[in-house]
């Protein structure tokens, strides 16, 4: 059976406490057998309660000459005691003893207080204050700190899942879904913020080393400032300062790893031992990004030699070897180029260019404009390409006339085509062709370093980023 | 070709002068293409065995696509008789006419590794490059120099600029050759007797006839069926005047500088030449600016080669300027 004072005490404090607004206080002083006890309640920057307690005894409040041979003293350490805070504030006075002492105190108390509410009790009136707050309804909504991402392009945004809105009671519980990346050195972290006015304020900050993936995430409140999480691995409290907190989030995820078409433009002529070492960057290059990327990769393959310039000898035009083929099926296409060898090597073939600009118009042709697959454009050679007219190079120009400049501003231009090479020559000396033709990633043969390059040209699966706070599954 | 089966000296002697990779031997080599193809009955015929075998092989070699080496391997010394056409002499009375005697010019080449004169190729402890008596082979290019009376000065653009020697191997020869002209009495108007044709060779190369266009200087010749660019007599001083601003050395100016000093205006003329011409494509048979490169880009250790069919250009027209001038000069003398 609950108690009538008690109920009706533990009511007035619960009803003064809610009503208490944020920069006000609320004074209780409890008079009772031993002294007197003042309780000061007031809201912190969440709005959760807050309160401080000062016991003084009768004796203390005696004085050295005893409460009956200085009644005046008596009376103002009584009023001292009771810390009515100086701003306008509730007053609860709680008589919870008959002794003649109190009694008197509660005098002197009402008439310095008449607003006062007075109320008699006989429970402590600490564990009914301490009832009251982990009781009090939510005066702020509470929210968990997520993540948003772009689906377009994956930028990501800070914002708020609300967990309990105002009035909310301890016990109160919500569901979440959330996901997590890779887990970085601090984990991931839950972070419980309330609102006031246009800035969120951190309530609490929480982290657990979260594998990657899906988590249907239970929150309850547990008392004001205070929120359980359920559904998850134990979380620790964490000290992290905020602002590197928020100031660690990446800008946005990272690239996931889409359908790519990797174009492989290889040199063929020139000496056995040079076009064996192109093919084989070219084989390692393609076995590479399968491996990373697996059935999201299409491979296309193009041989090109050199010019014959004596109508007698035939001329070896661009091989197209493979085209938009499985990664399998174009390195089976790699190993006949590899059987052959090197062709069109000697008189009448030309000794210093290359059919490039050849094998460019044949790339940017088959790719046209209207293809929406991002592709990437591997070139793999030394030799320079034929100017489309006679000119200062003393290279015999293009017998088709093509006009490299202009074929690789097509293929600079075509949206989502990523450039890229490996020359025989280091970057000082190579053609200038073979450094637009490397715009993106230029390799020197002798040292590919293969997982470089592939990254650089983004045929490798999206390296792991870790997120300091969980993404909220949108899913659901 | 076979040697000249007349006997005697050529009316005229010509000398062959330029530097180490100018293209002495191609020139001559191409100057029995071009006779052959002009069909205007001039022949030239070796004056003995191993002139005569030198011209069969490097024509040989041209006509096969390949192109010499640039340098000389050693002492080269070679004579030809340029024969022209007898003239006719009409009988009287309308009877049949008989043949004169044909034109002879006689052509001479001295070349030796690295040239005569060259700068920094100087033998170690030898004698001054001034003084000619001192090396057999300078005294015998000094002979062939002093003998003459013509001369086809050989100037390659390309090597001027790379090299820029051309003055350094035409100057101290000229130098020597007017001392010995003074001491026998034939520098009577202070000028060298020699008539000279300048040959700007390697017309063919892009640079070369870039410049050319560039300078408005081109022409072409309306009975060309490949209407190939050339440059018209008058406009080849400019030519070889525009070349030599982008000598290596800056030099090039003092050899134009040095040909007026030397030799009367009248007896200076200046050729555009190119001894394979520009490349025609069989069957367009018509010259194509974006596609005009005869000579294909040599690989490592290999000799240049040629690209399609040898067009020489003002391969025959210097030594027959210089051929005509000095006829004229004897006819001259011979009323006189």
């Amino acid at each position: 059976m609950p108690e009538p004072d008690r109920d009706l005490t533990r009511k007035a404090i619960a009803q003064a406490l809610a009503g208490l607004a944020d920069t006000g206080h609320l004074t209780v002083v409890e008079v009772a057998a031993d002294g007197v006890t003042t309780f000061l309640l007031h809201r912190d920057g969440n709005g959760r309660p807050r309160g401080r307690s000062w016991p003084a005894t009768w004796p203390d409040l005696a004085g050295e000459h005893g409460w009956d041979a200085d009644p005046a003293a008596a009376r103002e350490a009584v009023l001292r005691a009771a810390r009515v805070h100086p701003s306008p504030a509730d007053v609860i006075l709680v008589a919870a003893s008959a002794d003649p002492r109190a009694e008197r105190a509660l005098d002197w108390l009402r008439a310095a207080h008449p607003a006062a509410q007075m109320l008699r009790g006989d429970a402590p009136t600490a564990a009914l204050i301490r009832e009251v707050m982990a009781d009090d309804p939510l005066t702020r909504p509470y929210e968990l700190v997520v993540l948003l991402a772009d689906p377009g392009t994956g930028g990501l945004r800070l914002t708020g899942r609300r967990l309990f809105p105002i009035g909310s009671r301890p016990g109160a519980r919500t569901r979440v879904a959330l996901r997590c990346t890779e887990p970085g050195a601090h984990g991931t972290a839950l972070a419980v913020v309330t609102w006031q006015g246009p800035e969120p304020r951190l309530l609490s900050l929480q982290s657990a080393p979260l594998a990657p993936g899906r988590y249907d995430v239970t929150a309850e409140l547990v008392r004001p400032g205070r929120v359980r999480f359920t559904g998850l691995p134990a979380l620790s409290p964490d000290h992290r300062d905020w602002e590197r907190l928020v100031g660690s989030l990446p800008d946005r995820l990272p690239g996931r790893a889409g359908p790519a078409h990797l174009v492989c433009a290889v040199e063929i002529c020139g000496a056995d031992d040079q076009v064996a070492e192109r093919l084989s960057r070219a084989r390692q290059m393609i076995s590479f990004a399968s491996g990373e990327l697996g059935d999201l990769l299409r491979v296309s393959l193009l041989a090109y030699a050199a010019h014959s310039f004596d109508p007698s000898a035939p001329e070896h035009p661009v091989r197209v070897a493979a085209w938009n083929a499985d990664a399998g099926e174009a390195l089976d296409a790699l190993g006949e180029l590899e059987e052959q060898g090197a062709v069109t090597r000697g008189y009448p073939y030309h000794p210093q260019a290359a059919q490039l600009e050849d094998a460019l118009a044949a790339v940017a042709g088959r790719l046209g404009h209207t293809d929406p697959a991002p592709a990437v454009v591997l070139t793999v050679g030394g030799r320079p390409p034929h100017p489309p007219r006679t000119d200062r190079s003393r290279i015999l120009p293009c017998p088709r006339r093509h006009d490299w400049r202009k074929l690789v501003a097509v293929l600079r231009q075509r949206p989502g085509t990523t450039l890229g090479a490996i020359c025989d020559h280091a970057a000082g000396q190579a053609h200038p062709l073979w450094h637009e033709l490397g715009a993106t990633a230029l390799a020197h043969l002798e040292a590919v370093d293969v997982r470089g390059l592939a990254a650089d040209l983004g045929l490798t699966a999206p390296s792991p980023v870790h997120l300091p706070f969980p993404l909220l599954d949108e899913t659901e | 070709m076979q040697p000249d089966p007349s006997r005697g000296r050529p009316d005229h002697d010509i000398a062959m002068w330029g530097a180490p990779g100018s293209g002495k031997t191609t020139l001559l080599a191409a100057l029995y293409i071009a006779l052959t193809k002009s069909g205007n009955g001039w022949k030239i015929v070796g004056s003995d065995p191993a002139s005569s075998d030198y011209l069969v092989e490097r024509t040989k070699d041209l006509l096969q696509g390949k192109v010499f080496p640039e340098a000389s391997m050693a002492l080269e010394r070679y004579h030809w008789s340029l024969i022209g056409p007898p003239p006719r002499k009409t009988g009287f009375w309308n009877r049949k006419a008989k043949p004169g005697q044909p034109p002879r010019i006689g052509i001479g080449m001295i070349d030796a590794p690295g040239g005569l004169f060259g700068a920094g190729q100087r033998p170690a402890g030898g004698p001054s490059p001034q003084d000619g008596s001192g090396d057999p082979r300078r005294q015998e290019l000094l002979d062939n120099l002093e003998h003459s009376r013509g001369i086809v000065f050989l100037f390659d653009p390309i090597r001027e600029f790379t090299y820029g020697d051309a003055f350094d191997h035409m100057y101290p020869p000229l130098t020597r050759l007017a001392e010995r002209m003074l001491a026998a009495g034939e520098f009577t108007d202070g000028k060298l007797p020699h008539h000279i044709a300048v040959c700007v060779t390697k017309f063919d190369d892009p640079r070369v006839l870039e410049t050319a266009e560039a300078r408005g200087l081109l022409t072409t010749d309306d009975d060309d069926p490949y209407r190939l660019p050339r440059v018209a007599g008058d406009d080849a001083r400019e030519l070889f005047h525009e070349l030599c601003q982008v000598s290596a050395t800056g030099s090039a100016d003092m050899v134009l500088e040095t040909l007026d000093q030397y030799f009367h205006p009248d007896r200076i003329r200046f050729f555009a030449t190119s001894s394979i011409g520009f490349y025609v494509d069989r069957r367009a048979r018509r010259f194509d600016w974006d596609d005009f490169q005869n000579m294909l880009p040599e690989e490592v250790d290999e000799d240049s080669r040629i690209r399609g069919q040898l067009h020489p250009i003002n391969v025959v027209e210097p030594l027959l300027w210089l051929g005509q001038r000095l006829a004229a000069i004897r006819s001259a003398k011979g009323v006189s």
